[in-house]
């Protein structure tokens, strides 16, 4: 019920208020402000966010290296209509995400927790917060590749990452992070201009839309391959984030309508900008892949460098450390809001680190402890930033279980449960994930053990 | 922080309505709350909500999902040990 309908009904007492309460009612009022002045263009602004910082957050640097390896070692075939694929896949989670927390204004972790059971809301904050770790520092690693290619060694790439987390928490305001983290994502189209400066065969990437040729190479090859680029695409992080950030942003059920916008357009961009990569990476093809080093070194900007110019690998390289500083700033907020929402304490961008110690404490530490692992000499951060994607696709299916289980829950969502279309292709989306990444994992482990050969 | 909570009844009738068609800035802080729902102030957040009954199959599903996904986390976790070395 809209807050202004009280003024009907007198004598109801609103709850007691927190700074938290003041500072969403000052951006719902510009909300409703908008809405009421019928300016739709600066409705939208004042919606989108959330959807947008998910999905381009997702463009994180193992994600763009993932794209620019399969563009460099299988060309454009296969991946230019596959990527789109995976990112309307993704648009449907999401799009439960975001109207699961404008509906019940709780993130994921705290329904699951408080409808499922304590058992399954920690494994599921565990699960988060393993492969956050991981996929964070792989952040730090690309940000590091980037860097290296001005010169620039891992205390740059550790000291940029951290201060950029201390500014943006330092607002005590949702709507000044988002827009500040919203603002460097929007630097993620480096990618498309990357993809430009290759001066790609337009045809050939026209071309490519029938999915062919498929990749060759061995079973294990492509299982990787598949659950790898899965996992550059929906995360559990995601899932954790655009859900809590949709009730910290203050989105209720008439919001719904902007948050499909939001959450459209980014999948849209991003979508675009993995394909820049992609297309970037594939002008590598023809040069039979020489030179990338991957993760090593300054890797894909320096291979570029000698193929396609200067610009190109600077722009990439700066790409790639957009794509690890965003992707800090996003997965270090659903750290915290998971965190925040677990133990049952102030889990708000809204609320002063005085009042919100174990959220900011969270979303700090988590970044910190993975800006650490990148300063150990000798530690494998090849495999780690590797890894990432795949450990991410194989503990995404039970998080979007209990998000499919949420957005049908009538108690909690009564008529914006979903409906039957997006069951079936949400279940069909957790079936192909969890085989994918379930085939991968059982693959390695029994190659790894000698039971199968390669 | 707390603030002292408004109610609706010191407010003179109709005053949020017209306190809606001000810009935000113009408006104060007991008139701006009024933009939030009800069930969006912290006070009702907090509070959990019911518990959703899970019958025994689904959480046998979801005990067998959990354990996979854990025997297949474990598979990936030897992989990257054992591809270091």
């Amino acid at each position: 019920m809209a807050a202004t309908e009280l003024a009907a009904a007198p004598s109801i007492a609103l709850p007691p208020l927190t700074e938290e309460d003041l500072a969403r009612s000052q951006d719902r009022s510009r909300v409703h402000h908008a809405r009421t002045q019928r300016k739709r263009w600066y409705l939208l602004w004042l919606l989108v966010g959330p959807g947008i910082l998910a999905m381009l957050g997702e463009n994180d640097g193992p994600s763009m290296i993932a794209y620019a390896s399969d563009g460099a070692q299988y060309g454009l075939g296969f991946f230019v209509p596959f990527i789109p694929l995976l990112f309307a896949m993704a648009f449907i989670c999401q799009e439960m995400c975001m109207r699961v927390g404008a509906v019940t204004h709780r993130g994921y972790g705290e329904l699951v927790l408080q409808r499922y059971g304590r058992v399954w809301g920690w494994f599921g904050a565990a699960d988060l917060t393993l492969t956050n770790l991981v996929t964070l520092v792989a952040e730090f690693v690309s940000i590091r590749v980037g860097l290296a290619y001005f010169h620039l060694g891992s205390a740059v790439a550790v000291l940029l990452g951290l201060a950029l987390v201390v500014f943006t928490l330092s607002g005590g305001r949702y709507w000044r992070w988002e827009r500040i983290v919203l603002g460097l994502a929007l630097f993620n189209g480096l990618f498309l201009l990357a993809a430009i400066l290759v001066k790609p065969d337009v045809g050939g990437i026209v071309g490519a839309l029938d999915f062919t040729p498929f990749p060759g190479g061995s079973f294990n090859t492509l299982l990787l391959l598949l659950a790898s680029t899965i996992g550059a695409t929906v995360t559990p992080w995601m899932i954790f984030f655009q859900q809590s950030a949709s009730a910290d942003k203050g989105m209720t059920p008439s919001d719904v309508k902007h948050g499909r916008y939001d959450t459209a357009v980014g999948a849209v961009l991003a979508a675009i900008f993995g394909i820049g990569a992609l297309i970037a990476g594939a002008a590598l093809l023809t040069h039979n892949g020489s030179g990338i080093q991957g993760f090593a070194g300054a890797g894909f900007p320096e291979a570029l460098k000698h193929v396609a110019g200067g610009a190109a690998g600077a722009v990439f390289a700066l790409g790639l450390i957009e794509a690890g500083a965003v992707a800090i700033l996003t997965i270090s907020a659903s750290t915290a809001y998971a965190a925040g929402e677990c133990v049952g304490v102030s889990h708000s961008f809204n609320s002063s680190p005085g009042n919100a110690a174990v959220f900011y404490a969270a979303n700090a530490g988590v970044a910190l402890l993975a800006a650490v692992v990148i300063l150990i000499p000798g530690a494998p951060l090849l495999s780690i930033a590797l890894n990432a994607n795949v450990l991410a696709t194989v503990l995404l299916p039970v998080s979007l279980v209990f998000m499919v289980m949420l957005a049908n829950d009538a108690g909690l969502m009564g008529r914006w449960v979903n409906r039957r279309s997006t069951n079936v292709i949400g279940i069909t989306v957790i079936a192909f994930v969890g085989l994918c990444g379930a085939a991968y994992g059982i693959d390695s482990f029994l190659l790894s053990i000698h039971l199968i050969g390669s | 922080m707390n603030v002292p909570a408004p109610t609706v009844e010191n407010t003179a009738p109709g005053a949020a309505v017209a306190g809606a068609a001000r810009a935000p800035h113009e408006r104060f802080d007991d008139e701006l709350v009024m933009d939030l729902e009800r069930d969006q102030f912290v006070a009702e957040t907090s509070r959990p909500v019911a518990r959703a009954p899970l019958g025994a199959r689904a959480t046998l599903a979801l005990w067998a999902l959990r354990v996979f996904v854990v025997l297949v986390s474990l598979m990936v976790i030897y992989t990257f040990f054992y591809q270091l070395h």
